[in-house]
């Protein structure tokens, strides 16, 4: 399970992520990157609620990277211990930036 | 034949009561001499007694009080001779029933008391039998209550228990459904005990080898593919010392004050326990399946909580409520129940009612599409097999947190766990038997000291190496990064050991943490 809240306000965006990131929700998480970014200057993920990722969640993370790398920033906030671990032994911690 | 003698017999008589004897047995077969009458017996008619035995070497005597008893025991007739005592004799006209087995059914008489009325009217064999057992159980732990009278009920026997204020678990679900988790609780704990309890050798009859004459007595009424088939599922069952009770349900456990307690001892045996499992499918579901109204008037409930009740002790006494489970184990008590129906109803001539014909046929179509999806009886509450969809992976998920729930797992290694089992069986799902759907199977083991999962994924796709794959560079850029490989990377990553080996046409990938 896998909810997503967004707010936009002046070309700058707010992804808050719940629950899971997966092989079954990353989908979701794909489609709403793709449906926001188009214009956005800077995008935040809100991992405060996500408690699980898996490597189907870190490759929409890498496209949405690729993307806001040509148009703007993008940047992850709120991230839990064991999600960030994640991150570090897949060498994330490199390619996104990590408030 | 049966021929009362009375009175006195000695000397004065036995000439005159002999040829009275005499003149009523002469063509009989099959002779008994009801005592119930006889106050005296002396040397002359033990005399009398013997010389019929010689012509009629059957002969028995029945209904002897225990003044003549203990003459004939002085004497060694009741060594040389079969020779009943008189018994007690109870009414159950009116009396309450509370407890029905496939031998017998069991009244309270009074406050205190219960008896035991058999079916069967040549019962005092069994009536030996089950006290033995019921000693036996106590004996290893099972708490259960032990006769200490044997009684005439009519034509029939019966055995007096002591049941103080007991309440059956059929009846405290039919007028307390609110208690319904209370019961499968207790029902499962006890249930679980009988299972660990570890018989002695040849104490109890092997489960096995009746089931192997089920088999062997279904293969006149089934297609010969099926009935070698069945026959073989249940020869591949390994034997077993652990104790069933045979027809376990609600209304063969009692709530005495607060104790739980086992009765309708007379089924006890040794198996494996998918032989438990069926018949209490039988009781519950099978028993009922096309007229729902008979679980009604066996067990007092009716037919939509008998199957809560079922699927939830199910659950609880496997330790899971992943649904492919339940339906794997479920099938599997299924076969073996569905055979024992079908053998029951054609002893009891049910293929010459149409009731019966339907039953039957009914339960035959079930257990030849089982039979055909099947391959062992045998199952292992810490593996599942499952379809490699990614859709599934949510139940494998909930899987693997039941089996760790019981250890001390933090929230970080179960989640890496995860990631893990995520990975590998999209990995299986994706390339395995693609384009095709195949199954894959999943064994959690935990072990202690160091605490420890292993986990195994077989599957019979093609052969597939994933730690053989190069491992992605995980220095480059966002821009250099490819997508590919991390899955499996992470695997490596987060697990102490990542193990694969192809064998006997199966891909069986082995990842174990330490926790």
């Amino acid at each position: 399970m896998l909810n997503i809240t967004k707010t936009i306000e002046d070309g700058r965006g707010t992804l808050s992520l719940e629950g899971r990131l997966d092989t079954m929700t990353a989908p979701e998480l794909e489609q709403v990157v793709r449906d926001t970014i188009p214009g956005l200057t800077a995008l935040t993920l809100d991992f405060a609620k996500l408690d699980y990722i898996s490597s189907a969640g870190l490759r929409v993370l890498l496209s949405a990277q690729k993307q806001m790398n040509k148009q703007g920033s993008m940047k992850l906030t709120n991230v839990n211990e064991t999600v960030l671990e994640i991150f570090e032994v897949t060498g994330f911690v490199d390619i996104l930036t990590i408030a | 034949m049966i021929i009362p003698i009375k009175g006195r017999i000695d000397s004065t008589n036995a000439a005159q009561v002999e040829q009275e004897l005499q003149a009523q047995i002469a063509g009989q077969t099959d002779l008994v001499l009801d005592a119930q009458a006889l106050d005296y017996i002396s040397s002359a008619g033990l005399r009398v007694i013997l010389r019929i035995r010689k012509e009629h070497p059957e002969l028995r005597i029945v209904g002897v009080n225990s003044d003549v008893y203990e003459i004939l025991d002085m004497t060694g007739f009741t060594e040389m001779m079969p020779v009943e005592k008189a018994y007690r004799v109870v009414s159950v006209d009116g009396a309450e029933e509370i407890g029905r087995g496939a031998n017998g059914t069991i009244y309270r008489i009074d406050k205190d008391n219960v008896v035991k009325v058999y079916n069967n009217p040549e019962a005092l064999a069994d009536i030996q039998h089950e006290r033995e057992v019921a000693k036996l159980a106590l004996i290893l732990g099972i708490p259960t209550a032990i006769s200490y009278d044997v009684v005439k009920v009519g034509d029939s026997y019966g055995s007096v228990f002591e049941l103080l204020n007991a309440r059956s678990f059929a009846k405290i679900l039919a007028r307390e459904p609110e208690k319904l988790d209370w019961c499968v609780e207790e029902f499962v704990k006890m249930l679980k005990l009988i299972h660990s309890t570890e018989v002695p050798a040849g104490k109890l009859p092997d489960m096995r080898e009746t089931a192997l004459g089920w088999a062997k007595y279904m293969k006149d009424y089934l297609p010969e593919e099926a009935g070698e088939k069945l026959a073989a599922l249940v020869a591949a069952i390994p034997h077993d010392d652990h104790m069933l009770h045979g027809d376990y349900h609600t209304k063969n456990l009692e709530l005495q004050n607060d104790e739980v307690l086992l009765i309708d001892m007379d089924t006890l045996a040794v198996g494996h326990p998918i032989f438990e499992l069926a018949s209490m499918y039988n009781s519950f579901i099978g028993f009922s399946e096309l007229d729902h109204d008979i679980i009604l008037k066996f067990q007092g409930f009716d037919w939509q909580l008998a199957t809560t009740f079922w699927r939830k002790s199910l659950a609880a006494y496997l330790g899971t409520n992943c649904p492919t489970k339940l339906r794997e184990v479920e099938d599997k008590a299924r076969i073996l129940g569905y055979t024992r129906l079908i053998r029951r109803a054609i002893r009891r001539k049910g293929l010459e009612t149409e009731t019966g014909r339907a039953e039957i046929a009914h339960w035959k179509s079930e257990l030849l599409e089982l039979l055909d999806k099947t391959d062992t009886l045998l199952f292992d509450k810490n593996e599942l097999k499952i379809e490699a969809v990614p859709e599934n992976l949510e139940e494998l998920l909930a899987f693997l947190g039941e089996r760790l729930e019981a250890t001390d797992c933090a929230p970080k290694a179960r989640m890496q766990l995860e990631v893990a089992v995520e990975e590998i069986f999209v990995n299986i799902a994706s390339y395995a038997y693609s384009p095709e759907i195949g199954k894959a199977t999943v064994r959690v083991e935990v072990s202690d000291d160091p605490l420890c999962v292993t986990i195994t994924f077989i599957d019979h796709g093609v052969p597939y190496d994933p730690l053989a794959k190069e491992d992605p560079d995980v220095t480059l850029s966002a821009e250099e990064r490819g997508i590919g490989g991390l899955g499996i990377f992470m695997t490596k990553q987060l697990m102490d050991d990542v193990v694969y080996e192809y064998k006997d046409g199966k891909n069986i990938l082995r990842i174990k943490k330490s926790i």
